[in-house]
């Protein structure tokens, strides 16, 4: 996904002012990036939208702040990385829980409500391979989803996303290692189908 | 044969790869096909569906930053008075710069916010049912009350006293702003049988 959006300057002086019309502005501009963001990392889509939500409170308490260098997609996703990155944080409990869950309802399980599960959302028309890497992309680690998104698709370096994890570079890189030969493993044996 | 590891692979295709993995992945297919079933994944996770949001979240959001704003509003309503006098004081005594007229000026349209402040407190805006339009009208007259806060909280005091009569602008149309809101409110209050 490339995200080229240009915000007119005035849009954001009027924002930065606090005039709430401008800031509704970003909002329509940026939620379906941040959203898509939150979402491929954390899959819950509640989850995704409670990431939006906090992400747009601090970019509309802080838009003060923001001085302009580089993109406001770029600042404004990194507020919404650090909100996903900090739910994970939060939802490891959780998560543990949910991984019981599902190898307990996906065992011996060919046809039935894995593949349902599976299968809603999944894009209409986008080719099998496609859908395969999506599916077999949900079942890392929200850290390996994470890793990979931001690394992969977002473009941040090991460096950026060691800062924003609170690791180290080989963290990152070995995550981002592991997750392939993950990826690479579910493709092969067509797990993810 | 020793083939390539992922991370060679992953470096490989970040432009890093060590001088061993470059050459061995020249000569070897099958290290060839990992990097390129490398590339392929991701780009095929970039053009993954963008997916949206099913619910709104804005409003949310903005109920969230009104509320802040109502809040702090308040604060400010009686901080005010007391920076009014400070300021009422500073214009008076520069007169070089300035007319005291402004300072005057100033400490009114400051007090008439004040006291508005403090009618306004006596609607209760969450605590009885209103009009839709009526709600809305309110809503977004606080807004427009919460820029000229900002840009009041943005003229720091060195602004201030080189800008006196923005700063006494920005109170006047304060105080006409919230005297609408009262006026919204009152209506309301009549209409709802109070
Ligand atoms: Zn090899």
């Amino acid at each position: 996904m490339t995200i080229s959006l240009a915000v007119p300057d005035i849009l954001v002086a009027r924002a930065k002012s606090g005039d709430l019309e401008a800031l509704e502005a970003l909002y329509r501009a940026f939620e379906t990036p941040v959203y898509n963001l939150a979402l491929r990392v954390l899959r819950r889509p509640e989850d995704a939208e409670d990431v939006l939500q906090d992400t747009f409170l601090e970019v509309v308490r802080s838009i003060k702040q923001y001085r302009g260098e580089g993109h406001l997609w770029g600042w404004i996703r990194q507020i919404a990385t650090s909100k996903a990155l900090m739910r994970i944080r939060q939802d490891r409990v959780r998560e543990t829980e949910e991984l019981h869950e599902e190898s307990a309802v996906g065992a011996g399980n060919v046809g039935g409500a894995g593949e349902m599960r599976g299968t809603e959302g999944m894009s209409p028309g986008a080719v099998p391979a496609q859908i395969d890497l999506e599916r077999a992309f949900e079942r890392l680690s929200e850290t390996s989803r994470a890793v990979v998104w931001l690394h992969d698709v977002e473009g941040y370096t090991h460096e950026e996303i060691a800062e924003q994890m609170g690791k180290t570079v080989s963290f990152s890189k070995s995550q981002l290692a592991r997750a392939h030969v993950r990826l690479r493993r579910m493709l092969d044996e067509g797990v993810a189908r | 044969m020793m083939h390539c590891t992922m991370d060679d692979v992953l470096a490989l295709a970040a432009g890093e790869g060590s001088a061993w993995a470059r050459q061995h992945v020249a000569g070897c297919p099958a290290c060839r096909a990992e990097l390129e079933a490398l590339y392929q994944r991701v780009a095929q996770l970039k053009a993954l569906p963008v997916r949206r949001p099913a619910r709104d979240r804005w409003p949310a959001v903005r109920n969230a930053v009104v509320a802040e704003r109502r809040r702090r509003r308040e604060r400010w309503g009686v901080s005010g008075l007391a920076a009014a006098a400070v300021l009422a004081g500073l214009l008076v005594f520069r007169p070089f710069w300035t007319k005291p007229v402004d300072a005057a000026e100033l400490a009114r349209v400051k007090e008439q916010s004040a006291t508005l402040e403090q009618q306004l407190q006596r609607y209760d805006p969450n605590g009885r049912v209103t009009s839709g339009r009526s709600a809305a009208l309110a809503a977004a007259l606080e807004d427009r009350i919460a820029v000229i806060d900002g840009e009041l909280a943005q003229l720091g005091p060195a602004q201030a006293q080189a800008r006196p009569a923005d700063l006494v602008t920005l109170w006047q149309q304060r105080v006409e702003l919230m005297e609408q809101l009262v006026s919204v409110h009152v209506t309301r209050a009549a209409y709802v049988g109070l």
